[in-house]
């Protein structure tokens, strides 16, 4: 799920910064330093919307850094536990297929692919009905739910299943 | 459309899935005295024989304290299965509703006109919604099917995966760190090794046989639960099928129903008979009958036995105790149990339905029934006061009579005696009889209008009940 939340953070900024870009430096550092990470509590940073207060700075003894904490608003990404996605499949083995949602890795072991569906080794390793008509391979889209998700200090790993209703393959990569 | 099928539909729903609720919380000790379990069913039982009621009036009928049903109805709200409706209202306000009631309903309010002289006070009403009710149910079911068969297949389960070297293990979160891009398989982190997933068996073996031991019992207990579940709930089951095709009973918010109750009072007050609803007691033929009678509810239990019987007779079922609460008469194998528990459940099914009943009966007429028992009460013990003063003047005239023949010494005197003696015994009797009679002359008063009651309750229990409910 996407959340719209305010966040606050302490940036350094070395002093060859200050002048009168210094805030444009201080965002410019902000958006490098957080868009894209992950933190198991908030989820991935997906982009920075914008500043909400800069406040005083404080400089650091010894090193001549300043820390200025930053309250910020930004889009996260926090995927939960029974949340339906889209994602791409990226590997197909054995085991199941690994998929992407954006920045969330999400594995679908083969006991959660339905049953009719059998796995094809060989160049393209991939899932298939008995009748052909339903393939999942690298690039497949696939709708699925999340049943399980591992929340670490800095990433999200989750693992899905297809093996409902109205889930699997959305977008098949041959036929398109 | 008819409002039987629904109605039964709720009282099994009640009975299977609100029965144990209390509207206490948690953390208080549930004591015997205070422990208010059912109590939902009740209430559910009651709002079936009704439409629109106003909160307030509920709960004089039932003897509930006001909050004590406040806080149910919110829980029923929450749980979607009644709708309810606040306003202010003015004394003019309730009037209208109480005209509504009494426009078709004749008998049932009218001596409410003085109470409802209020001042301006925020009223709750509630009522049944059907149509919910019956998704409500249905998705119950399909939620409580679903979770079990989910849990049977091990569809949502995480995978495990057993590395046969090492028997270290994984589970299906780990997998992002054992892929090796070089072949299809999971490796061990520690050693390299293949993992297997821990579902096939041959290889998981030598890693955990008590663990398998562990879940084949988990396999048999969810499926014997799934089992008991579909034959515990059948009754449920069957009928939702017969309800869903029926039209659904609407009754429409609260304006809406009493601007209906309003035109039907009018448009048939040629009629007034047909408003009792004694007499319409099987029609609810389109017209908003704001009470419907008593008699429906012995409809719905004596259904419920013929169909038990139906069951029971294809195959004899240990019923489940929470159908066998309703107080029907079934076999011993059918329920399953010792006798002297049945007993038991008897009394407190009559009790809920003897409860039920009086919340239904009009006070007035409550009062009457009690006046008059009073009545015949006191009678008997004039009568027995009176026959034992005469009773004791005949022995002492006897004596008298046996002293003056004494002298004469004439045995018919004292058959004179005898007889008398005989009499007096007689007389006794004759008191005693009386006393039964009158006991059993109330009880029949009361089942008229308490058709429904099997186990026939004894006036003293009744009494006892009553407390019961009232504190519970």
């Amino acid at each position: 799920m996407f959340f719209h939340i305010t966040l606050e953070r302490n940036m350094q900024l070395h002093p060859r910064h200050f002048g009168r870009n210094l805030r444009e430096n201080l965002i410019a550092k902000l958006m490098k330093d957080v868009e894209g990470t992950c933190s198991g509590r908030h989820g991935f940073v997906v982009a920075i919307t914008g500043i909400e207060n800069v406040g005083k700075g404080l400089i650091r003894d010894g090193t001549g850094f300043v820390t200025f904490p930053v309250k910020y608003r930004c889009v996260v990404f926090r995927p939960f536990k029974g949340q339906i996605l889209e994602a791409v499949v990226t590997m197909v083995n054995k085991m199941g297929f690994f998929a992407e949602a954006g920045p969330v890795q999400i594995f679908v072991s083969n006991h959660l692919i339905p049953d009719d569906m059998e796995f094809q080794s060989g160049d393209m390793p991939n899932y298939t009905t008995s009748d052909g008509s339903v393939k999942i391979q690298k690039d497949s889209e696939v709708r699925l739910k999340l049943i399980g998700t591992r929340v670490d200090a800095t990433e999200i790993f989750c693992i899905g299943t297809i093996k409902d209703d109205f889930l699997g393959v959305i977008n098949d990569p041959t036929t398109a | 459309m008819s409002l039987e099928p629904f109605n039964r539909l709720v009282k099994l729903a009640a009975r299977a899935f609100y029965d144990d609720i209390t509207t206490k919380g948690d953390n208080q000790p549930k004591t015997g005295r205070s422990d208010n379990r059912g109590i939902s069913v009740v209430v559910l039982d009651a709002l079936t024989r009704r439409q629109w009621v106003r909160e307030e009036d509920l709960a004089k009928d039932l003897k509930l304290h006001n909050k004590q049903l406040r806080r149910m109805l919110r829980f029923f709200e929450e749980e979607k299965l009644i709708t309810r409706d606040h306003r202010k209202e003015t004394a003019k306000g309730a009037k209208i509703f109480s005209a509504a009631v009494a426009a078709t309903n004749d008998f049932h309010h009218t001596g409410k006109e003085g109470e409802e002289k209020v001042k301006l006070h925020t009223h709750s009403y509630c009522c049944l919604d059907y149509a919910q009710i019956y998704d409500v149910v249905r998705y119950r079911l399909h939620r409580m099917r679903k979770k079990l068969k989910d849990e049977l297949e091990n569809k949502n389960t995480i995978q495990e995966y057993i590395c046969p070297n090492c028997s270290r293990r994984y589970t299906a979160l780990d997998a992002i760190r054992l892929v090796t891009p070089d072949d299809d398989y999971f490796h061990c982190e520690n050693c390299n090794g293949e993992l297997v997933a821990e579902s096939d068996k041959l290889a998981a073996q030598e890693a955990g046989d008590g663990d398998d031991n562990a879940r084949r019992r988990r396999r048999e207990k969810l499926k014997s639960m799934l089992q008991k579940m579909e034959e515990q709930l059948k009754p449920l089951a069957d009928q939702l099928t017969r309800v869903k095709d029926l039209p659904v009973p609407e009754f429409g918010n609260l304006q809406a129903w009493e601007a209906r109750a309003h035109a039907h009072a009018r448009g048939g007050l040629g009629d007034g008979s047909s408003n009792d609803p004694s007499k319409s007691s099987q029609g609810y033929g389109g017209t908003p009958m704001p009470f419907l009678g008593d008699t429906k509810v012995e409809v719905a239990f004596g259904k419920e036995e013929d169909l038990k019987s139906e069951t029971a007779s294809t195959s004899l079922k240990v019923l489940p105790p929470w159908m066998i609460k309703q107080g029907m008469n079934l076999s011993k194998e059918q329920r399953g149990e010792v006798k002297e528990e049945v007993k038991m459940d008897g009394t407190s099914t009559s009790s809920t339905v003897s409860d039920d009943k009086k919340s239904s009966v009009n006070t007035d007429d409550k009062r009457s029934i009690q006046d008059e028992y009073v009545k015949a009460y006191y009678a008997a013990l004039l009568k027995k006061q009176q026959e034992l003063e005469e009773a004791s003047k005949k022995q002492q005239e006897l004596l008298i009579s046996n002293t003056s023949n004494m002298d004469s010494g004439t045995s018919s005197a004292r058959q004179v005696g005898m007889k008398f003696k005989r009499e007096e015994d007689e007389g006794d009797e004759d008191v005693e009889w009386e006393e039964s009679n009158v006991t059993s002359n109330t009880n029949e008063n009361y089942k008229v209008n308490d058709l429904n009651v099997q186990a026939e309750p004894s006036g003293g229990d009744e009494d006892e009940d009553d407390i019961d409910w009232e504190e519970g």
